[in-house]
């Protein structure tokens, strides 16, 4: 029998994938070098690739990347904390959701970077306004996540642990919560990657000249060498999606029951 | 109305007093939903240590009844009783066992973690000695690290029982517990129910559909009309036990209180078209 679309083996992916990335990266690096493409500052992908090669042995830099991941996982972390929390509560309390509905739907389009430099002012420089400021942009589908997820607690395991005599307190604990947890973690994944994003782009705007931010600001302000700049950013790129590959991990082997809620 | 209702309606006195004291008593309970009236006056005795079951056409609100006397919902007329005292919430030493195994048992937990749920307060050691007991009562050992989702629905459903157990209640009800498990898992966990109440004397009150397993599994069947149903008559079972899915079934006996419940049943739904 033959599939529609045969799956193809593990192997063949992986080539395809390197001769993708390789590829692309070569028609780049020729559209450049044969003068098709004639704009200054546009970086050849061999410039960037040594520029990582510079920037590897740079204590400065590794400085800068261990900033920002610091500052993007202590926002991270409050996210978490607070909109588990929050989330969890207006799940379980229509009264809540009803008093905290609008709040949330005014604060949650409000760009959080915006809201950095009032930040800075309340609280002066650091990595604290700047870590506020991810968290600010990571709340969200983390509060959201896991509100749809105690809200949509299969009602038959809900009356299960109500028969067997716990309160609504309790069956939050116990059934509500834990339940809704792989929707949370969806959650942190979503906030995970926007919290990257936001932690570059407010060390860009707002920072001190710390994290990876600081560093591009630094560079591209001397002018001197962009394809560091190109480098830099490059790395974080790289960063975010090992984060992301170790979190998909970690839904697979914490969150692995899921595949047993009931659809 | 109501009132009228319940002496239309007295308690139909069952064929033969073999059965113990009241474990459960329902009076007079109603239950409408805005203008739908979902079970209308229900009056019936559940004797103790005994198998009930009540039968009754789909959509007769046999659910409703169960949600009602577990204490998950109110009668809005009428009472419920159990071991003498009035139903106010969820009476202590009750389970339930829903139609849904999968819905019902928890995806997170694996079978041991989902049979202690109910006795999370015990002592650690005799917390283990119960799961253990009810595990092997259902006979799943061996079974305790699976989750559930990874068993088949009858060994599901034995979990599900298997919790109910754990939690050693006095009254376990079954909401269809066997709808949705195929024919042979079904009779085998008939079965195993028998053996598991007269081992233990739990008094059991099961809600089906079916006509067959009502008689099969029942000491006493309380048959309700369709919606709003009213109790059709009270029959107590006087087959022999222990039973079994050949002799029992082809016993002249069986075969009569069989064509006798479906006939209540037929004459109550030409009688009120829904």
């Amino acid at each position: 029998m033959k599939l529609l679309h045969e799956p193809l083996s593990g192997r063949s992916q992986a080539v395809l994938g390197v001769v993708g990335v390789i590829g692309t990266a070569a028609v780049w690096e020729g559209l450049i070098r044969s003068g098709l493409l004639d704009v200054a500052g546009l970086p050849l992908p061999s410039g960037v690739i040594s520029g990582v090669g510079d920037l590897l042995p740079d204590e400065t830099f590794w400085d800068a990347v261990l900033f920002t991941l610091g500052e993007w996982m202590l926002g991270l972390a409050i996210a978490t904390g607070v909109g588990v929390l929050l989330g969890g509560l207006m799940g379980a309390f229509r009264s809540l959701f009803v008093a905290f509905e609008w709040p949330v739907e005014a604060f949650r389009v409000l760009p959080s970077v915006a809201v950095g430099p009032i930040l800075v002012l309340l609280i002066g420089q650091g990595m604290l306004p700047l870590a506020l400021t991810v968290a600010l942009s990571c709340i969200w589908p983390i509060l959201l996540n896991t509100m749809y997820g105690v809200r949509g607690t299969d009602t038959t395991a809900v009356m299960t642990a109500k028969t067997f005599g716990n309160s609504d307190l309790a069956v939050l604990r116990k059934v509500k919560i834990p339940s809704a947890l792989p929707f949370a973690f969806t959650g942190v994944r979503i906030a995970a990657s926007i919290g990257l994003l936001v932690a570059v782009s407010a060390e860009l705007l707002i920072g001190g000249g710390d994290g990876i931010g600081g560093y591009i600001l630094t560079n591209t302000a001397n002018a001197t060498d962009l394809d560091l700049v190109y480098a830099a950013t490059l790395v974080a790129g790289v960063l975010g999606v090992a984060v992301n590959l170790a979190m998909a991990k970690v839904d697979d082997v914490v969150f692995g029951w899921k595949k047993g809620l009931a659809q | 109305m109501t009132e009228t209702r319940v002496t239309e309606n007295p308690v139909p006195r069952a064929a033969s007093p073999a059965a113990g004291s009241a474990e459960l008593l329902l009076d007079g309970v109603s239950r409408s939903y805005g203008d739908n009236l979902a079970v209308r006056s229900i009056s019936a005795e559940v004797p103790a240590s005994k198998i009930s079951v009540i039968v009754g056409p789909s959509g007769c609100g046999k659910s409703t009844l169960l949600r009602i006397i577990s204490g998950l919902d109110e009668p809005t007329a009428g009472r419920v009783e159990f071991e003498g005292v009035p139903v106010k919430g969820v009476p202590e030493g009750l389970a339930m066992v829903f139609q849904d195994y999968s819905r019902s048992l928890f995806p997170w937990m694996r079978v041991d973690k989902n049979v202690a749920f109910p006795i999370k307060h015990l002592p650690a050691k005799e917390r283990a000695e119960r799961v253990r007991f009810a595990i092997e009562e259902v006979g799943l050992s061996g079974k305790e690290k699976l989750y559930p989702w990874q068993m088949s629905g009858g060994m599901q459903q034995r979990v599900a029982i298997a919790r109910a157990l754990a939690s050693h209640p006095k009254l376990l009800l079954m909401d269809e517990p066997y709808a949705s498990v195929d024919a042979q898992t079904r009779a085998d966990l008939e079965d195993l129910l028998m053996r598991i109440q007269s081992e233990l004397g739990i008094t059991v009150l099961v809600v089906t559909h079916d006509i067959d397993e009502s008689v099969y599994l029942a000491d006493r069947i309380i048959v309700l009309s369709a919606p709003p149903s009213v109790v059709a008559e009270v029959i107590d079972v006087d087959l022999p036990r222990p039973r079994d899915h050949i002799a029992t079934k082809t016993d002249p006996r069986f075969v009569e209180i069989r064509g006798h419940v479906t006939r209540l049943l037929r004459s109550k739904e030409h009688a009120t078209p829904v």
